[in-house]
């Protein structure tokens, strides 16, 4: 079943359960609560930029150059950033049809191979974020508008994001190492 | 490798890492990457995140989260009860007006959300009750709110839609607006139903009255006076007024599509905070937390989702695909209807965003070669995805209402919603004899299309 577009108001959340996760996932929480809050202020704040773009435009004919690109590098930011306390609720959909049909020993495994698979895209891309990040800052890349803000910002926050990222699933995958070496 | 070779071993690879359970977003993404390291040259391998980067950072898709905020802070309120009480005051009057006062609410509600599900939640927590308590059938009361929320996606500002625009390469202004006249075609097609279904329920409460005695509550009329209606009203009018706001802001030029969303969140957050005094950091936390929650989701899904066609373009998979299609020489209807059957099946196990982006670049040659006009298709695409949002058994907008009235059996839900199925293939059969429905509003407020 694929959950679809979204589920603000209807909060299909998991009530994460009391499991002993040894502590590992606690590292990252207060991490993502502040990274969740940043994130929140930077999508407010974009939406006020685009709305005084309007009314810039609309009362004192102001040329509106630097709003657009300034939103994207809020929203970019936003998205990329929070991208990890997304995953410590495990809120990026997947398609869990095959869930009802395996005996949960194996259902467990393949969860398990799941977050594996994902942790070494997301360490790759962040490598390669890291190295894009590097570029630009070194060669001083700016995008090609007239108002040319240096590239490295929004390459830096995509990266940062993705590193978060790896750094939750690797404790997530840690965590389940973790409760089949003990034993229960 | 052929390419034939090549764009199956593609499809197989996304289809099990998908039904693996990788999340969506994760699994696209690393089947373009490692058929980015297979089989493309090194250098375009080296500017994958660029690539991504560039991908995502246009504006008009990062509009959708301030789409989504501006539905969250709306959703959270007490706005769809509001909504909803008003309209139920006016219309109580009319046979089974109840069913369409929730009809209209869910309309009105998600051209203001723009989300199917939290439409749903949004009418439907305060509708479902307050219909199973006049005495509607459950699976009645359930199905005109899935169907009712399935507007959320064809009505303006649909993510849909946007999305649509961004991968058809069609103006965003003129598919908000041909969205609008289906959308009132399957307001009026779900209102005759709504009206029909509930003579029907009304009848048999009525016999089973006079048989048994049996009295049900369908059978109670309620009145309101004028002055109870009146009373109501000013509580819907400011989400009217940010509604028009929004598109007199969008439709009058002044502004483009994307600040209309931040425009549209900074109006809808204004208007909870003065009417439901909702402006307090704890008060709004749960509204920025689900809004952020979900755009991180979704903008990962569709940022992977570019990177995966922008894939499938160079290794010529969608263009060999495409050209096949078209040597096919289908009859322009052979070809919608089997597309369209395609979009189905997809909608069973993908969220729209996903199946948009990674069809776009297969469907889409197709369907201009055979000189279907890609805006009244963009309206139809989304009319067929928002079947698969109600369609059992795998329809998001039941397990929502599975969520909101667990009262109600799923079985009864699942019946329930089943003929606002048949309703939507109506609506969709209409919309190809007469396609006039979607394009003539456009055509009469931006001009015709000029020829490209």
């Amino acid at each position: 079943m694929a959950h679809g577009l979204d589920s603000v108001g209807t909060e299909f959340e998991v009530v994460s359960k009391k499991e002993d996760t040894a502590g590992f996932e606690r590292f990252m929480a207060p991490v993502n609560s502040v990274v969740t809050i940043i994130s929140s202020i930077g999508l407010v704040v974009a939406s006020f930029v685009l709305t005084y773009s309007v009314a810039s435009r609309y009362f004192f004919h102001f040329s509106t150059d630097w709003q657009d690109e300034f939103s994207v590098f809020l929203i970019v930011g936003a998205v990329f950033m929070s991208a990890a306390a997304v995953q410590a609720r495990r809120g990026h959909v997947a398609i869990e049809a095959i869930s009802a049909i395996m005996p949960p020993r194996a259902n467990r495994i393949r969860l398990f191979l799941v977050d594996v698979a994902t942790l070494v895209f997301c360490v790759y891309f962040s490598w390669k974020s890291w190295i894009l990040l590097h570029e630009a800052i070194v060669e001083g890349y700016r995008t090609g508008s007239t108002w040319q803000p240096p590239l490295w910002i929004p390459y830096s926050l995509m990266t940062c994001g993705m590193v978060l990222l790896s750094i939750q699933l690797i404790l997530q995958v840690a965590t389940q190492i973790y409760r089949w070496s003990k034993p229960a | 490798m052929s390419t034939l070779s090549i764009g199956l071993l593609y499809g197989a690879s996304t289809l099990l890492v998908m039904f693996a359970g990788m999340p969506i977003a994760f699994a696209l993404g690393a089947v373009a990457t490692i058929f980015m390291i297979a089989f493309m040259p090194s250098s375009s391998v080296d500017t994958i995140t660029q690539n991504v980067y560039e991908e995502m950072a246009s504006i008009t898709l990062l509009s959708i989260p301030l789409f989504i905020l501006k539905g969250a802070a709306i959703g959270r309120s007490r706005a769809g009860q509001d909504l909803y009480g008003a309209l139920h005051a006016w219309l109580h009057r009319i046979p089974g007006g109840l069913g369409i006062a929730n009809v209209f609410a869910c309309a009105l509600f998600a051209a203001m959300a723009g989300s199917s599900p939290a439409t749903c939640s949004a009418i439907g927590s305060a509708g479902i009750p307050q219909m199973r308590k006049h005495g509607y059938s459950g699976g009645f009361a359930a199905g005109i709110i899935a169907a009712g929320g399935t507007l959320g996606i064809l009505l303006p500002p649909s993510i849909t839609m946007i999305l649509y625009a961004v991968a058809a390469e069609q103006s965003l202004g003129r598919l908000f607006l041909a969205a609008i006249g289906p959308a009132l075609l399957l307001v009026a097609l779900f209102t005759a139903y709504a009206m029909w279904r509930f003579r029907w329920e009304f009848q048999q409460a009525k016999a089973a009255y006079e048989k048994s005695g049996t009295h049900s509550e369908i059978l109670r009329v309620d009145d309101l006076s004028m002055r109870e209606r009146f009373a109501l009203l000013p509580r819907v009018l400011p989400f009217v007024v940010l509604l028009t706001g929004v598109m007199i802001a969008l439709y009058g030029g002044f502004a483009t599509p994307s600040e209309t969303a931040g425009l549209g969140a900074v109006l809808a957050l204004a208007l909870i905070a003065i009417i439901y005094s909702v402006w307090t950091p704890r008060d709004l936390d749960p509204i920025l937390v689900s809004t952020l929650r979900e755009s991180t989701m979704l903008m990962l899904i569709i940022g992977m989702s570019l990177l995966y066609s922008y894939v499938m373009s160079y290794l010529h998979i969608s263009q060999s695909t495409a050209e096949w299609i078209v040597s096919l020489h289908l009859s322009p209807w052979v070809l919608l209807i089997t597309i369209l059957f395609m979009v189905v099946v997809l909608g069973f196990f993908l969220p729209p965003v996903s199946i948009i982006l990674m069809t776009a670049p297969i469907i889409l040659p197709p369907l201009r070669a055979a000189n279907f006009d890609l805006i009244w298709f963009g309206v139809i695409m989304t009319i067929v995805m928002e079947m698969g949002l109600i369609h059992p058994p795998v329809g998001l907008n039941i397990f929502v209402i599975n969520n909101i009235a667990p009262d109600i059996p799923l079985r009864d839900v699942m019946w329930g919603v089943l003929p606002f199925v048949w309703l939507m293939i109506v609506g969709v059969v209409i919309l190809c004899l007469a396609p006039g429905i979607a394009t003539w509003f456009p055509d009469q407020i931006m001009g015709p299309v000029q020829a490209k």
